[in-house]
């Protein structure tokens, strides 16, 4: 499952350009679905018939965060603003990946006052990405506006830990790949919803959710970890003791009996969890519960550490866990 | 063009009834049929010769404004904005209530301004509308609480310029009563919506999915300009005179990179002069249209605008032609659509 993990976490994928992400998706699944579509605005949905007459919908989002390019100088260096909720601390000094060029993030300042300025009050407006171009021209035959760069970011091991950029959201569609590659014969249809856009606004879990009309969604989505030096105090999440149970974060509360029934059959089966309350964030579940006539619906995520960063962190137990517990679910939650 | 005609009516968020009254007049021989929704959208309708796809073309029919909030012992008027108005754009500007009575948005005068307060914006508790009442019991015969409230502008041509107060979004009502204007047959079907309550939250547009379920949705938008001497070139978000402006990415949608990239190339085959939006805040219905119901890739062309939510608008009139003739390309080239 590294493997795959690798694989999806180093794709290019930033909201509103899942394409790259969505077909090493489809090559993974090819012989465990029974058939595909991608709806009116991208979202993948995959699907396994079952026979019990239930749908349950597992959504993974493939978009990650980034930056777009809004302008670029005479000189040949390119303005950008944030795709998603970018954090411009984590670009100083880093690297954005484009689809054809590399460049690097940092900050202006013509004098020491002003210097010093901008670095305590860091935003995108007084930041710039050099992509060694020389002119107006050449940058703009490399990235012309509206091109969309993500973190340029290696894959590593430490430990049990896999760290990489893109970790929010490629390990739920990792989890979600995997689930339907283990399921055999389950007695529900289960809808996989590789959506895109979330990070700019829930903006395709609200399509896929119509589309199927399920009967319960579950979202597969990373978390806060609150297990590094002064870290989020209020915060009980921490990587290795398995799958968050959401209950509730700033944009949903998870429904009860899905929650009541993930606790219940991770005890039953002896799968290590734990139970999570975010006070903030969100994920597809809010959107997923809102559409239609509304459709239970709950988060199963996973603890990450320095989420929205180039380096998010997960524990590789956790992620095994939550594929065994959705596994279960998948047969018996509804 | 009909800027000048809507420029001039009132409608706020919500009070849009004027401006769809007169669209409606002016259209309804023009298309195969129009209809008002339980909101307040107007919805028009022009069949294709093969009808094959759906295409639907929005624009807002509401401003920005204004809603008298109580009135004061002395006659005055407390008020909120209706959508984002901020307060220094409005000190000082005439305004009209319920469409028929004249007001003026008054603040302290300089001269009794505490020194530091030009530095301070204003908060709408320390303004006031003034009608000429002169107590509360006469300023109540004249208004009530939940009067509308919109800025006095007078319209202005001059040259290839053109100035007046709501041209966000009745810049982009004018630009698709043109296109309706040229009674002219495409092969898809062609939706025209004219939208309500964009400014409060993109709330008209969220039911016209269900009423269309369109191929593909095009808004068209009066957009920030920000070609101010006052930021560098490489911070504007468009220029006046460089042509429609297309969007890349706003504010919590990426635009449909299909629908993006055959607007540029319709663009591009006509030889229309066009421009990107080169900033990404603010937000249209293209969001909405983009995720409600079984969703709708959606795209934005705008027509460049200064000073929008203020009193008075500008923009360019060959941007406001070149938008016009983007979208009879697009029509006529409607295969670039194809799924």
């Amino acid at each position: 499952m590294i493997e795959l993990i690798k694989k999806l976490t180093q794709a290019y994928g930033p909201s509103g350009r899942e394409s790259e992400v969505q077909k090493l998706i489809l090559e993974e699944l090819s012989d465990h679905i029974d058939g595909y579509k991608f709806d009116a605005v991208g979202n993948l949905l995959v699907w396994k018939q079952g026979s019990s007459g239930k749908k349950i919908l597992f959504d993974a989002h493939v978009d990650e965060i980034g930056l777009v390019v809004t302008n670029i100088t005479d000189k040949g260096f390119l303005r950008v603003d944030a795709v998603g909720g970018v954090v411009p601390h984590t670009f100083v000094g880093h690297r954005v990946r484009f689809p054809n060029a590399v460049g690097i993030v940092y900050v202006e300042g013509e004098t020491e006052e002003e210097r010093k300025k901008n670095w305590t009050n860091l935003t995108l407006d007084n930041m710039f990405v050099d992509i060694g171009a020389k002119s107006y021209e050449e940058a703009k035959s490399k990235v012309p506006i509206g091109s969309f760069g993500v973190y340029d970011s290696y894959f590593y091991q430490m430990g049990d830990y896999l760290v990489s950029k893109a970790m929010d959201d490629r390990i739920g569609c990792a989890i979600v790949v995997e689930l339907f590659k283990r399921l055999s014969s389950c007695p529900n249809t289960i809808i996989g919803s590789f959506s895109v856009q979330e990070e700019v606004g829930l903006v395709g879990a609200s399509v896929a959710a119509y589309t199927f009309a399920p009967d319960v969604c579950v979202a597969v989505d990373v978390t806060d970890s609150a297990d590094y030096p002064k870290a989020f105090k209020r915060h009980s999440m921490v990587l290795g003791k398995g799958p968050a149970i959401k209950v509730k974060d700033k944009a949903s509360v998870s429904n009860r009996q899905i929650v009541e029934k993930l606790v219940e059959l991770a005890e039953a089966n002896h799968i290590p969890y734990q139970m999570e309350v975010l006070t903030f964030g969100g994920t597809n579940a809010a959107a997923l519960q809102r559409t239609r006539a509304g459709i239970p619906s709950a988060t199963v995520s996973i603890p990450t550490r320095y989420v929205h960063s180039p380096s998010e962190t997960v524990c590789l137990s956790d992620v095994e866990n939550a594929v065994e517990l959705l596994i279960q679910y998948a047969m018996k939650g509804v | 063009m009909y800027l000048k005609e809507l420029s001039l009516i009132n409608g706020a968020s919500g009070d849009e009834g004027r401006v769809r009254d007169f669209i409606k007049r002016t259209i309804q021989d023009k298309v195969d049929e129009v209809w008002e929704d339980r909101l307040g959208n107007l919805i028009a309708f022009r069949k294709g010769t093969k009808g094959n796809r759906k295409i639907l073309f929005a624009a807002h029919m509401d401003e920005v404004g204004f809603m008298v909030t109580n009135i004061d012992e002395d006659g005055t008027l407390l008020f909120a904005p209706v959508g984002a108005v901020e307060t220094q754009v409005v000190v000082g500007k005439q305004v009209k209530i319920k469409d028929s009575i004249m007001g003026v948005i008054g603040f302290k005068p300089i001269h009794l301004q505490e020194k530091d307060q030009l530095l301070k914006p204003i908060r709408y508790e320390e303004l006031r509308i003034y009608i000429g009442a002169r107590n509360k019991e006469e300023a109540q015969k004249m208004v009530s609480i939940g009067d509308y409230v919109n800025f006095v502008t007078e319209y202005r041509q001059n040259g290839r310029r053109a100035s007046g107060k709501a041209f966000d979004d009745r810049v982009g009502c004018s630009v698709l009563m043109d296109v309706i204007d040229k009674r002219q047959r495409y092969e898809n079907d062609v939706y025209f919506a004219f939208v309500v309550q964009e400014e409060v939250g993109l709330r008209g547009s969220a039911v016209v999915v269900e009423q269309v379920k369109p191929d593909v949705a095009i808004v068209i938008e009066g957009t920030i300009a920000g070609d101010d001497p006052g930021l560098e070139k490489d911070r504007w978000s468009t220029h006046l005179g460089e042509g429609p402006a297309v969007t890349f990415m706003h504010s919590g949608y990426v635009v449909n990179q299909k629908v993006f990239q055959a607007i540029l190339s319709v663009a591009e085959k006509h030889g229309i002069p066009h421009q990107f939006r080169r900033r990404t805040p603010g937000s249209t219905d293209a969001g909405r249209l983009a995720r409600t119901g079984p969703g709708t890739a959606s795209g934005v062309i705008s027509v460049p605008t200064r000073y929008i939510h203020s009193p008075v608008c500008m923009i360019d009139l060959e941007d406001y032609a070149n938008t016009v003739l983007l979208i009879e390309k697009i029509l006529e080239e409607g295969e670039v659509f194809a799924k």
